[in-house]
Parts: C-alpha cells; structure tokens; sequence
C-alpha cells in the first residue's frame, strides 16, 4: 500500500508541477479550448483556419489568446473527458470543436456553464441536434457547416461525361457525415439524369469488395468526404482504372492524389470563416446563441489534368475558366 | 477534473462489472462488449427520442444487452463454437443491427430531456446541481454492484463462480454447465449495455463507434481494480473493479491535462497502467516477504 500511496503522491506532484509550468498571471490572456475529433487533413486545415480567423480579428496567440489543443483520436469516451477538462478544469472562455462527435461532446458539457461553443466542420448541424430544425441555435453555440456542393458536383459530372448515367458512391455506415450528402445525391440526381448505385461498407477492409461489385454497375464513382473511403483513396483509384471508370473527388486533397476533378470546398477557408464568428462572439458583438449557424457558399472546380487525359475526358470551355489544375505548379 | 474522472469512471465501473463477470468469473474472452456497450446506448437514445422516461430506457437497454449475451452464450453453448470466435460473431451481427436500432450513426438527444436532466435535477438546488449527475451515476453503480454482490451469494451465483473455476462441481450437481455460462453471458452483457446505456444520457448522444475498445477499457479495469487491491480480503471483487475503473480513466485524464501529444496518448495510458500494475506487483512480493 506504502508503494501505491507513493506513486499517487507522484501523480499528484506531476499535475501539480505541470499546472506550475502554466503562466496563471497573465489576466488579458483569453482561453480557447480547441476538442479536435480525429487527426486528418481536412480537419487539421479546419483548425489551422480557425486559428489564422481568429488572428486575423486581432486574436493573436501567445498575445491574447492562448490554444489549448486537444485531439480525441476518433475516441469518443477520450472526446467526453477532453471536454469535460477543457471547461472544468482550463476553465476556456471559448470551445472550439471540430467534427460532430467533439462538438456534441463540448456542448454537453459547456452548455450549463454558459462556455460559448464554437464548431466547425459538421455536416449536418440540425441532424447533429447542435441547431434547431428552423435554423436558431439551441444555446451559446454556432459554427459552420461543411455540406458538401452536392449539386455542383453532380452539374461537374455532367458536363465531363455527357453520356453517363450512373454514379456509384461508398460510404462507411458509421459516418454520420455521409448521411445528408448522400440523400442529397439521391435526390438531385433525376434532375441532371443520373441514377445513384451506393454500397456501404463498414471497414476499410471491406473496399476493394465492394469495389468489385460496384465498378461494374456504375459509369463513374463520385466521393464523399467519407473518412475511412478517403483513407483507402489509393485502392479506390487502382481499382477504378483497372475498370476504365473515372472517380470524381469531394474535395482538393483527393484530386491531388489521381480524381479526375472535384467541386470542393476550401477547409481552411472554413475555418477561416469560423475563427471570424468566434471573433465576433470574444468581442462581445454578439452571443454565439445569436449568430446562426454558416455554409460555404462557394466551391472550386479542382481539376487533375493526368487523370483526365487517362480517360480520355476533355474539359468543357465553360469550365476552363474556373478549374483549378491541381499539378500546375 | 475530479468530478469527470468520476463520472467516467463511474459509467465504465458498471462496464467493469460485466467483464468481471465474463474475464474474472468465467473465464471467457467476451468480444461481444464491444458492440452490447452501444446497444444499450443506441436502445436507450431511440426510447429517450421517443418520450419513454429516461430510467425505463437504461432497464430496456440491459434487457438488449441480456438478449447479445444470450445469443453469444448460445452460439458457444449450443452450436459449440469457439469462445472468442462466438463473441465476435455476435460483436459483428450487432455492428449492423445497432444501426438499424438507431437508424443513423449518431443519434443526438440534447432536445429532451434525459436521466440527468429533467425536471427533478433543475429543481435540485444549485450547489447540488453540479454534483447531481454524478450522484445519479454513483446510485445506479452501487445498484448494479450491490445486485451482483447478493446474486454471487445466492446459489446460482455460486454455480456460476464454480462454472469458471472448477466446471465439474457444476456437473457433479446435476446442473447443466452450459446454461449456467449463458446466463453469466446475459448478466454480462446486461450490466455492459447498461453502462451503455447511462453513457448515451450522461453525453447525450449515440454514435455507433463509441463501442471501440470498450473490451479493453474493462479488461484494463478489472485487472488494476483486481491486482492492486488483491490482498485486501475484506474487499468483494466487485469493488475493486469499480476503483479500478475509475483509476483507468483517472490515468486518462491525467495523459490529457499534462498535455500529452494526441499522438502519444494511448502511449501514456499504457505507461501509467504498466506503473499501476507494477506497483499492485511490488506490494505483493513485499507481504510474501513478511510472510
């Protein structure tokens, strides 16, 4: 007992020293907590935007604001308990959360304390709960949405594969942030004359079967911003080349990597976005219970030059003004 | 920091408690866990949605977490397949029938109201309401503890101890082993999907992947709750299991506010949970010694 009662005196003098090491005398200093989900490029880009909004609005770090930045690493019971330090324990004057699961676990916990909750990256706000169905915010927080430019997309498809007529999609069934772009898809795809053929998988692993079964039913496949199918963009890509069947992306990263091209939107101009609203929440503006919830307007045609020529695809003229050639230097 | 570590560790002591069940008692690598722990939450977050009282809820969530254990212990039982191979048989199946339960991957209840907050919590006075949660948390553990405690004493309790320990006592009765490990499945699991289910109320949400690693968290639990307590005679099993949650997710936090690197967390866990595992060693060689 003498030795566990001696490692917890450790524990104890550890956190105590490593609060020390906290400078506590600074007063002006503002407290951001930032809950990340998970670690990914899209995400990290969200919270580097933040972070460059928010200074951009005069909040400079290591001026004014402190980050305490905390990543869940796709672990929701590790989200709940960063949470729950970031308010009660940091005590932050403000909770960034980026991606639906670290937002719902912020607000569960910041939303009695009245700690503004700022989020940015969920697809669904409504769907999440974390916005009424009329678009008001259910308490101190607001954000912005990342819904994907679904119908832009689908108008990009049509214009570089005039003959086409289906449009495959996988999705992880357990990412909810495929929900509403799929329904999306489905349903505007009679106006441009597409038919949908989607295949949820459940892992990773499950891809390259569900490709082959996929493939041939579709006359292209078009992403979402699916994390797990995103992951495994290299097996896809093979995959769909051996078939001859071009892959549309959901956003730069993945036209970077072989897509033919994609209508997508910029995360770090996101974040941007969201770190300006947090802005205007710290300057006492308004509350984040006033200030609705955001999109993105605008998406970008992001075009792969190397893929299109693989198959063939030439682009329109009334594209050419605005793709961007992601290989162009 | 305390109050949340609590809170968890609370929440996953009940978790603890099923694994103790299955790990400790019968000897059988449950993998069903890790799919039983969002069943709860999924069954209780659909039933909050659609206005059953929030307590009802968590009842109905370990009734579906007794029927996972039921169909892993019959799948081993009856069809004679492998103990960790009938476990994560029926963790898969769950996979897909979890979504079906919640219809989506995550299913928010922040518009209602749930276990923690209702009217009877807003109407608790302010000092108390901090602590109201995890006072609400502590009564269902003990519950779910001192329900376990009285059902090892009874007989079927001790049939069940002897179905790990020693199966031939259980023969020698004339009792069927088999249905002696289902049941211990189905309280298992039960207890599992309960602390499922008050996890969803506590957060507020189900989301389909809150079940990776839960196997790992109880184990984890169970073991230093198990070993640091061992010679503490006067202490049942279930306690330490419950302490050695809540320990587990102390050791969590404190990866989290020293500001660990995401990247190194999982590192740091497993670095403060090898410490606590050495120092319960440590202790023990010492009594041998004075021994």
């Amino acid at each position: 007992m003498k030795k566990f009662a001696a490692l917890l005196l450790a524990l104890v003098l550890l956190v105590t020293l490593s609060s020390c090491s906290k400078p506590d005398d600074k007063q002006a200093m503002l407290k951001i907590g930032i809950i990340q989900f998970a670690e990914h490029g899209s995400l990290d880009n969200c919270r580097q935007g933040f972070i460059e909004g928010l200074a951009e609005a005069g909040y400079v770090e290591g001026q004014n604001v402190t980050f305490n930045v905390q990543n869940a690493q796709a672990d929701i019971a590790i989200a709940s308990q960063i949470a729950s330090t970031l308010v009660d324990v940091e005590k932050c004057d403000m909770i960034c959360a980026i991606a639906t699961p670290a937002a719902q676990a912020a607000y569960n916990y910041a939303q009695d304390k009245k700690i503004p909750v700022i989020y940015t990256a969920i697809t669904d706000p409504i769907g999440a709960s974390l916005a009424n169905a009329d678009k008001t915010n259910p308490g101190e927080i607001t954000g912005t949405s990342d819904l994907l430019a679904v119908e832009a997309q689908m108008k990009m498809i049509r214009a570089l594969m005039p003959d086409a007529k289906t449009i495959g999609i996988l999705h992880t069934t357990s990412e909810t942030n495929n929900t509403m772009p799929l329904n999306l898809y489905k349903e505007l795809a009679p106006t441009y004359g597409f038919e949908i053929v989607d295949k949820g998988i459940a892992a990773g692993a499950d891809i390259p079967l569900a490709l082959d079964a996929l493939l041939p039913q579709v006359d292209c496949i078009s992403n979402l911003t699916d994390n797990t199918v995103v992951s495994y963009l290299s097996v896809v890509l093979e995959k769909a080349k051996a078939a001859g069947k071009p892959v549309f992306g959901s956003e730069i990263e993945q036209v970077k990597l072989g897509c033919v091209a994609a209508e997508g939107i910029e995360y770090l101009e996101l974040g941007r976005q969201t770190g300006r609203m947090a802005a205007k929440v710290l300057k006492g503006e308004a509350t984040a219970a006033k200030i609705p919830f955001e999109t993105i307007a605008n998406s970008y045609l992001y075009i792969n030059k190397d893929a299109m020529a693989t198959y063939g695809i030439q682009l329109p003229a009334d594209l050419a003004d605005r793709a961007i050639d992601v290989l162009a230097k | 920091m305390i109050l949340g570590i609590l809170e968890q560790g609370l929440i996953y002591g009940i978790l603890a408690l099923g694994l103790l069940i299955t790990y400790r008692i019968l000897d059988f690598p449950d993998l069903t866990v890790d799919s039983s722990f969002p069943l709860g939450a999924a069954v209780s977050a659909v039933l909050t949605l659609q206005g059953m009282p929030p307590a009802l809820t968590l009842l109905c969530g370990m009734l579906s977490g007794a029927v996972a254990g039921l169909i892993t212990g019959f799948i081993h039982v009856k069809c004679k397949v492998r103990d960790l191979l009938s476990g994560i048989i029926t963790m898969t199946a769950l996979y897909s029938i979890n979504l079906r339960i919640a219809g989506k991957a995550n299913v928010p209840i922040f518009g209602t109201d749930t276990l923690f907050r209702s009217e009877f919590t807003r109407a608790l006075p302010a000092w108390i309401g901090d602590y109201s949660t995890v006072i609400l948390i502590l009564l269902i553990t003990l519950a779910a503890k001192l329900l376990l405690d009285l059902f090892l004493k009874t007989k079927a309790g001790y049939l069940l101890r002897a179905a790990g320990d020693n199966a031939s006592v259980v023969t020698t009765l004339s009792k069927d082993q088999g249905s002696v490990k289902i049941v211990g499945l189905m309280i298992a699991n039960a207890l599992v999907a309960l602390a499922g289910a008050v996890m969803c109320q506590q957060q507020r949400f189900f989301d389909i992947s809150m079940g990776t690693g839960t196997m790992v968290i109880g184990l984890a639990s169970v073991i230093i709750g198990t070993n640091l307590f061992k010679n503490f005679s006067f202490m049942k099993s279930t306690t330490m299991a419950i302490i050695g949650s809540i320990l587990y997710k102390g050791c969590v936090s404190l990866a989290i506010s020293l500001g660990m690197e995401a990247t190194d967390m999982k590192l740091i866990t497993a670095v403060l949970f090898l410490l606590i595992l050495v120092a319960g060693q440590a202790k023990r060689k010492k009594v041998r010694i004075h021994a």
